[in-house]
């Protein structure tokens, strides 16, 4: 080892400074604003156009921010970085904004032709109204489509129509949900299994586009098929349950609604099967 | 002592320009018309990569040719994918971790078996889910992001709720009343079960055992060459600045809202408790990635393959980074078995630029790096980044010494530019705000640098070591005895434990 021994100054206490504006923007600022397009906030172009030769009001919004632009979020108050500091931002934001031209925002969801998005059937998780957050869009062809609900296992509505716009859940990081297009035409107020079944969501199988969901309710074993009527509109509702005893489902009438089955009869709203019918049934909803 | 902060300004890409001498960078045409931000990569046996996308797309990219292939679709925001060794892939989305199998061979999944989901959705945006990583023994480990207040929780919600808060129910889910009610709620809330926590599941995932606490927003888990757990979290509220965790059982990682989940927790609303009782059930970070300077949400951590970089480095973890447009290279140290690091940037100053979401190493050594953005600042796409086998100078190795620090290069350095070398320390403030400036900083006097023999070695002699303390070693200046400059120039070494 040889050594070096370095002639420095004796320790050095960091003296104070003015704060350096893009300093504390890259620390504070660059998660959520961009010079020339709105991300989570606005532009810095945009800031430019709101607040130039306005300090004052620049700093006072930063410290108190509040909610107006729709479908963004709040900025948090940035009142820890201190006036001084803000003033200093400021600076740096009309600094860099100077002359600069926004970039053209995206009109409309520039990946709606996306081959993934417009095949039919599909399926797509996604947050849905409704529903809860565990929820799974099926289109199962052009017309019809559903709301299933991992969450509780069970098929919540059927709509006729279009499909789903979930552009506004997919611009941002999941703030909005997806809208439906169409008419909701039938809805299920519990699982058929019963207000208060143990349900476990296993998973679903998918063919041929389709899904086939995959659930246990308490000892018995669900499978729960979708597939879309030949004619008109509705759905084919495909069930294969494992059961030691006989099934009793609930299906309550709905106006507009005719459902059929091709096992057991289907009266004042029930289903009763024996556990032979219940190894392979399948109801046909139709709606008008 | 706040002006401090504002003089640590440091051009990052100042020393760094040549990284470009040492590796391309080659964006990936990703496939057309598709939504190309990426959530989750891995590799295949046969060297093929598992990608998969903001939308819910999986599909292979074969480096072989650039051809993509669909393997499946509609799931919702995955974040992390592990390889099995039967082709299968699981894959963690928001509301579950899911096994995608082929069983009739066409190479498509048909099968989105759910293999664990026994976790609570608020319905918020930030409620995000992180994971699998994968111990030696097959364990599947996972870590759920917490609510933001930037939105209140859906009405309908899946799993228990907490009454642990100063918000009731009806408050938490009531957007008309929502400008009232988020600030009693909490910066961020886990309102629903084990957001923010890790959690242990057996390899079938049948059973699930709460591991760790903590957590606010940990887009990274993974585990190191030498089986520690790494996990990553972004600055924010009770985060003065992004930390990196060693993650062990019970261990309490810093964000109080997940505490209401603690089995007995009777310490009522965490968020109100005293703060060094918090500051004293909390782990310290094994690292600190200071905001603005080396990284503002950190990302994945990988290890480094034989061949792929320079020797040294080989074995050592990499972090993505969203915010600055550089990695992170993780230099391991343990002192009285503590594991601390020292963070050290790459590819500063090189093309590779911000959203650097995942990573996976090729067959061929190659580093894949996928892009997103998810409305926050960041990017798109894939870029693959190739080391041309050109050594460089780098610091390879770090050692904490009683009275300062042992650093090893990968080539001789020019005695004469130790001289460049400068030391600087600060520490940070636990508090429920936003992130939190730098406070005591010092510049440290160097009162000794000794050389090794062969060049390679440089002892700096900055007096005691202060423990929680992040010191910056400045390299800026140091160059190799062949007039090479230093690649990655600075490191933020974090003492949590200071050397006797």
């Amino acid at each position: 080892m040889k050594p070096i021994f370095l002639s420095l100054a004796a320790v050095l206490s960091v003296a104070s400074a003015a704060p350096d504006g893009k300093q504390l923007f890259t620390i504070h600022c660059t998660a959520c604003h961009m010079l020339d397009q709105m991300v989570v906030g606005p532009s810095l172009v945009e800031i430019r156009s709101l607040y130039n030769g306005k300090p004052d009001e620049f700093v006072k919004w930063s410290i108190a921010p509040q909610k107006k632009r729709p479908g963004a979020i709040e900025m948090p108050s940035q009142a820890h970085i201190g006036e001084e500091g803000l003033r200093a931002i400021y600076a740096h934001i009309m600094d860099v904004s100077k002359g600069v031209v926004a970039k053209k925002q995206e009109q409309g969801d520039p990946f709606a032709a996306s081959p993934t998005q417009t095949v039919r059937p599909q399926v797509q998780r996604i947050f849905m109204p409704n529903a809860s957050p565990a929820s799974i869009a099926v289109a199962l062809d052009d017309m019809n489509s559903l709301c299933w609900d991992a969450g509780n296992s069970r098929l919540r509505y059927a709509w006729t129509g279009g499909f789903i716009d979930g552009f506004a859940y997919w611009k941002g990081n999941g703030s909005s949900l997806a809208t439906v297009l169409g008419t909701v035409k039938y809805t299920e107020q519990a699982s058929p299994f019963g207000k208060d079944a143990a349900v476990k969501f296993l998973g679903y199988k998918v063919k041929g586009g389709l899904p086939i969901f995959r659930y246990s309710v308490g000892e018995q074993i669900v499978t729960e098929a979708y597939s879309p009527v030949s004619e008109g509109m509705g759905f084919v509702r495909s069930y294969a349950v494992v059961t030691k005893v006989p099934l009793v489902l609930d299906f309550p009438a709905q106006s507009g609604v005719s459902i059929t089955t091709d096992k057991g009869k289907l009266e004042g709203g029930k289903l009763i099967l024996t556990p032979a019918e219940a190894a392979a049934f399948t109801l046909t909803f139709s709606l008008k | 002592m706040k002006t401090a902060t504002f003089l640590t300004w440091i051009t990052l890409s100042a020393a760094s320009f040549g990284w470009t001498e040492h590796f391309t960078f080659e964006n990936i045409a990703t496939p057309p018309g598709m939504d190309p931000q990426v959530g989750a990569m891995d590799r295949m046996p046969d060297g093929r990569l598992a990608v998969a996308f903001h939308r819910g797309e999986v599909m292979f990219y074969n480096p072989a040719d650039g051809s993509w292939k669909l393997f499946a679709t509609g799931l919702q925001e995955p974040l992390g994918m592990l390889t099995e060794a039967d082709g299968s892939l699981l894959v963690m989305q928001r509301a579950e971790l899911t096994r995608l199998k082929d069983t009739d061979g066409d190479g498509s999944a048909d099968d989105y078996e759910t293999v664990f989901d026994d976790f609570g959705m608020s319905g918020n945006y930030h409620e995000f889910s992180y994971g699998p990583a994968r111990d030696a023994e097959g364990n599947l480990f996972i870590v759920l992001g917490i609510a933001s207040n930037g939105a209140p929780m859906a009405a309908e919600i899946r799993g228990e709720f907490s009454e642990i808060g100063q918000v009731d129910f009806k408050g938490m889910t009531t957007s008309e009343t929502w400008g009232k009610n988020r600030g009693p709620a909490g910066r961020m809330y886990a309102r629903v079960k084990w957001r923010g926590w890790v959690l242990k599941l057996s390899p079938d995932g049948k059973t699930m055992e709460p591991y760790a606490s903590g957590f606010r927003s940990p887009n990274g888990i993974g585990f190191d060459a030498k089986g520690r757990l790494l996990i990553t979290d972004n600055q924010g509220d009770w985060r003065p600045t992004s930390p990196l965790y060693d993650v062990r059982q019970g261990g309490f990682y810093g964000h109080p809202a997940s505490l209401v989940w603690k089995k007995g927790w009777n310490g009522g609303d965490p968020r109100l408790m005293d703060v060094a009782k918090l500051d004293a059930m909390q782990v310290t970070a094994a690292g600190y990635f200071p905001q603005g300077e080396l990284a503002n949400s950190p990302t994945w951590p990988v290890i480094i393959p034989k061949g792929a970089f320079s020797e040294g480095m080989a074995g050592q973890t990499v972090i993505g980074e969203m915010n600055q447009p550089n990695l992170v290279r993780v230099l391991d140290d343990e002192v009285d078995g503590v594991f601390q690091t020292a963070l050290v940037p790459m590819f500063d100053g090189s093309p590779l630029g911000i959203g650097n979401n995942r990573m996976v190493f090729g067959n061929d050594g190659s580093l894949y790096v996928g892009k997103t953005a998810l409305s926050w600042a960041g990017s798109k796409g894939m870029t693959k980044i190739k080391w041309n086998g050109k050594p460089f100078l780098s610091l390879e190795k770090i050692k904490a010494l009683p009275k300062g620090f042992a650093l090893r290069f990968s080539q001789p350095i020019d005695a004469n530019t130790l001289k460049t070398l400068s030391v600087k320390r600060h520490t940070y403030e636990y508090h429920q705000g936003y992130g939190a400036p730098k406070k005591n900083e010092e510049v440290l006097e160097i009162t000794g640098a000794k050389l090794s023999d062969d060049g390679m070695m440089v002892t700096l002699d900055v007096g005691v070591l202060k423990e929680k303390y992040l010191y910056l070693i400045d390299m800026t200046g140091l160059l190799s005895k062949e007039g090479g400059k230093i690649l990655g120039a600075k490191a933020w070494y974090h003492v949590v434990k200071a050397p006797k």
